[in-house]
Formats: structure tokens, sequence, C-alpha cells
């Protein structure tokens, strides 16, 4: 009886913590008020950019449900009247553990975390795009000097630096997962190199399915891309100067920076198999700047010519099917001493006669 | 009685370009797989060395293609006589060949095509040779020079219509040298020993065998 009531008592108390959370997430976190400003742009003209914010990057920031007073906690009731300068929290207040992994890194006397990180527009890793990672580090490591750096040891570096995300390799995640995203060829450029990952303005202008911009591939909208959807969206997308385009992107991402010794190694990607090709992921852009994450059927990577016909990785994302083929023609081409060695064998005593 | 008559059927810069491209050939079918199926196969230590290696050994096929096409064209200036197959080859000859290689060969009758420095291959090989030097292999040459420069040369893998069908094309067209491969040494081992058809790519001299004239019937 009393183990019910116990029971009892804590199915309560997890109904009543869930209602405050729900309650307190509804309440105003003071957030407007502050936006009203911070997000006009006529702030820009009076006080400076860094007092701008976007709204729409900001709201989907794990910050912004915190609330703007968590950090900035000295704001008066007459601000920005009072002449006070409002304080801001330092990041390792709440993110210590990271804080501390990164000064020990090689980057850690070197930049600051809002260097990389605007914490009015922050994201989580699957929020974020490949050349959304390569552009913070492109702010203090020129990309032609990277190229150069690692075509010493590198194979095509151009490629490897334009299909990866700097991170996953400077990093100690231990695995990677391929997204793949709609590139768009910039307007009057002809060059393939100015092909950028489409923003969600562009992709809305193509019309899709009730304005969801992951419906231009997903018709159905089941939140899984089938191989067919993906081949009919590459026979569409070509006529339109847009390709799909696969990055490998960390499983996860760590703030050490540091070369795993398997990175130097290239069978670490390129021998990884045809089995760990099977999941991949599309990202299709949102209104804040991030993108959403829908899994493709598995194969996409490996499917012959349009599931990405632009994506290929040696080694890794071989077709079966062209296998058997290649493995025939070579049958075929052995069959010639095989079948007619045969009969010379069996005939060798005609021609000893003549 | 049978005499024999030496033939120069293969001057030294061809022997050379064939011993070259053979080797460079092998190479390169070998490290393709090293490179197709990594994950089951590991031949030279890491898979940077198998792609080095790989790429190395398609230049100097690339750049001997040129010379024994720059050779053939301007210098002996057979490549057309050689290579292509007259209207008669085409019409009768490549049958005959195939009736011999296929049925005639077993009943152990005679080759009905001779090797002349001016027409050293039957018409089987005219056809089989024109299809693997000038189409094949320049595009074979074509495709893996643009799989070598990716980024710079991503403008052409998008005419063509994504770097899957460009590998993939790289791929079959080697599969088809690999095949080939088997077939052209079994069939240098069907000349009147294993080996003859061996030795003038090797010396340049080819043995031909007659059956002389004037020799008394009976002598032997």
């Amino acid at each position: 009886m009393k183990k019910i009531l116990a029971w009892k008592l804590a199915v309560l108390v997890t109904a009543l913590t869930m209602l405050a959370v729900t309650v307190s997430s509804a309440e105003d976190t003071g957030n407007d008020k502050c936006l009203s400003c911070h997000s006009n742009k006529d702030i820009i003209k009076k006080s400076g950019e860094r007092l701008y914010l976007d709204p729409a990057m900001f709201a989907v920031t794990s910050h912004a449900a915190i609330g703007c007073s968590t950090c900035h906690d000295s704001v008066t009731a007459n601000h920005p009247n009072d002449g006070f300068k409002p304080s801001k929290a330092s990041c390792k207040e709440c993110h210590s553990s990271v804080q501390s992994e990164y000064a020990a890194s090689i980057h850690g006397g070197k930049a600051a975390c809002n260097d990389c990180h605007n914490p009015h527009e922050v994201k989580s890793l699957v929020a974020v795009s490949g050349s959304d990672i390569n552009e913070k580090c492109a702010k203090c490591h020129n990309l032609g000097k990277i190229v150069k750096s690692h075509d010493k040891w590198l194979p095509q570096a151009d490629l490897h630096i334009d299909a990866l995300p700097c991170v996953t390799c400077h990093t100690s995640s231990k695995n990677y997962v391929i997204t793949m995203s709609i590139q768009k060829r910039q307007a009057g450029k002809t060059s393939y190199g100015d092909f950028k990952t489409a923003n969600h303005e562009e992709l809305a202008a193509l019309n899709p399915i009730n304005g969801d911009v992951s419906r231009l591939i997903d018709k159905n909208g089941d939140r899984l891309i089938s191989l067919k959807e993906l081949r009919d969206f590459n026979f569409e997308v070509r006529k339109k100067d847009m390709r799909l385009w696969g990055m490998m992107m960390p499983e996860v991402a760590t703030h050490s920076f540091q070369i795993l010794e398997n990175r130097w190694d290239c069978s670490f990607c390129h021998a990884s198999g045809p089995k760990a090709m099977q999941k991949s992921f599309m990202a299709f852009p949102d209104t804040s700047g991030g993108y959403t994450r829908v899994e493709v059927e598995n194969g996409a990577i490996l499917d012959i010519l349009y599931g990405t016909p632009d994506f290929y990785m040696m080694g890794s994302t071989r077709s079966t099917a062209l296998n058997i083929i290649g493995a025939m023609i070579i049958a075929g081409g052995m069959m010639m001493p095989i079948v007619h060695g045969s009969f010379r064998f069996l005939t060798r005593r005609n021609r000893k006669e003549h | 009685m049978k005499h024999t008559e030496y033939v120069y059927l293969t001057p030294m810069p061809v022997r050379i370009w064939h011993w070259l491209n053979a080797f460079g050939i092998v190479t390169l079918c070998v490290t393709g797989i090293n490179i197709r199926f990594p994950d089951v196969l590991n031949i030279f230590g890491t898979y940077k060395a198998a792609i080095e290696l790989h790429n190395t050994a398609g230049i100097v096929v690339s750049i001997s293609y040129i010379l024994w096409l720059f050779y053939y064209m301007f210098v002996a200036g057979t490549l057309a006589k050689l290579y292509i197959p007259t209207f008669n080859d085409i019409k009768s000859g490549i049958f005959r060949q195939a009736f011999f290689y296929f049925f005639k060969y077993f009943k152990g009758q005679p080759n009905p095509h001779h090797g002349t420095p001016d027409n050293k291959f039957n018409p089987m090989q005219k056809a089989a040779y024109l299809v693997i030097m000038l189409v094949l292999l320049p595009l074979v040459i074509f495709s893996g020079i643009i799989l070598m420069y990716v980024a710079p040369l991503r403008e052409i893998i998008l005419i063509i219509g994504g770097i899957k069908t460009l590998v993939s094309a790289h791929y079959l067209i080697a599969c088809c040298f690999c095949a080939f491969l088997f077939v052209h040494i079994y069939l240098a081992t069907l000349g009147h020993t294993p080996l003859a058809y061996f030795k003038p790519m090797w010396d340049g001299w080819e043995e031909v065998e007659h059956a002389d004239p004037h020799a008394d019937p009976h002598s032997h």
C-alpha cells in the first residue's frame, strides 16, 4: 500500500514539475521588450551593428529560451537611459566543461568563444551546414594557405576541403555522417566553384508544397526521403543550375581540435565500406539561417547514377550493381582462355597431325 | 619440307611502347582493384600509395599513348593501314578469321592471315585494336585525367553528367581492359609454338614457316 502511495506521489510531483516548466516557458522571458529595440535595424545606425540581433535567428537558439536577462542580469528598468553598460555572462558560467576543453586546445589562447559562436545565433551541430562551419574557420585561416598546406600530403586537397568541414578531421569525433544539401549556382556566374548552399529564400522561390522547402524532395511529406524522390529531384534540378552536394559531418563536435591519428590514414574514410555509406541525411535551410535534417532512405549515396550524381567517395560509395557488371566483363574475358583453351587441349592431336 | 623465314615485324619504338603499356595497364588494373575495394584488399600498404601508383601508371600510359599515336601517324604513317579494317575485312575477313579461331584451328588447319610489316594484324585484330586503341584507351585516359583533378575540372564533370557517371565509365572501361588482357595473352599463345608470337614483340623478328616448293617431296 505504502509503495502505491509513493508511486502516486512521484507521478504527481513529476506532473507538477512539467506543468511548472511549461508555464515558465510560456511566460514572457522579457525577450520581447529587449527585442523591440535590439531587433530593429535602426539600432545599427545609432549604436553599431554589435547591438543588433536577428530575431528569427535568435528565436531558435537555446539562449532565447533562457531569456536575455539570464546573461545580461544587470540591465535596469531605465535601460538604456541609465548610462550604465549592462554586463554579460561569460560562456564558462554555463559551458564550463567545453570551456576547459577549449582552453587546453591549440585554439585556446587565439580566439574567444564568440569569435566563432555568436551567442545570439548559435545552433546545434545538426542545424549548421559544413560550409557554415568552414566559414568560421576561414575568418582566421586563409583558404588558399589551407589548401597549400594540406596539398603536401593530401591528394586533391582542394576537393577534400570542399567536401569536408574542417572539424571532421580536427576534432575527436570518432565517426562521421553524410549530410547532403542543395547548392545553387550563383546568379550570373558560370564557374562550378560558384555553387553555394541554397538558402531558404532561394528554395522557397521554387514553390514547394505547403511552402515547406523539404517538400521539394520529400514530396509525400513523410519525413523520409526515398530513393525515388531523390532521383526525381536530381532530374529536375539539373535544369535549374542546382545540385546536391554531400559533406561528411562529424558525429559529435568537440572543442579539443586534436587530429586523431587515423585521420592521416586515407582508409579511415575511403575504406569504411559501403555499409557505412548506407545512412545519409538531407539538410534543408530554415528561416532562422539554420538547417533541419531529414533522413534519406538507406543506400542513396551508393545509387549508381541518380542518387547523388555529384557526390562520390572512392572506395566507399561504390555501387554493387556496377561491381557485378564489371565482374561479368572480366569473366567474359576469362572465358576465352578457359573455353577455347579446353577445346585446344582436347584437339591438340589434330594440329600435330598437320 | 618447311623452311623458316624471319620477318622484321615489330620496330623497336613499338616494342618499347608495348611493354611500357603492358606494365602500366597491369599496374593500373591491380591498383584500380585496390582503390575500388580498399576494405577487402590492401596490397600496397596504404590507400594513398595505391592511388599515387595508379596516378603515376596512368600518366605513363597516357604519355606512351600519345607517343604511340604520334609514331604511327607521323613517323611510320601506317596508322590507317594497320588499324582501320578494309571493306573486305568487314565483309568477309572478320568472319573468316573468327571461323579459323573457333573451328579450323581445332581441326589443325592453317591461319588464313600471315602478318607482314604492312599488314601485321588479322581483320579481327584490326577491329579489336581499333576499338581499344582509338576509342576505349582515349576514353579511359580522358576520364582518368579528370578524376585526378576533380575540383578544377568540375565544370566538365557537370557537363558529362556528374562524377558518378564519370567514375562508372572509367571503371567499366577499365574492366574491358582487364578482360582484354586475358584474351590478348591467350591469343598470343596460338602461334605455331606457344611463344611464337611473344618473340617478335621482344626482339622484333617473327619466324614464319613456309612449305618449300622446291624441296623433294620424298626427301622426308
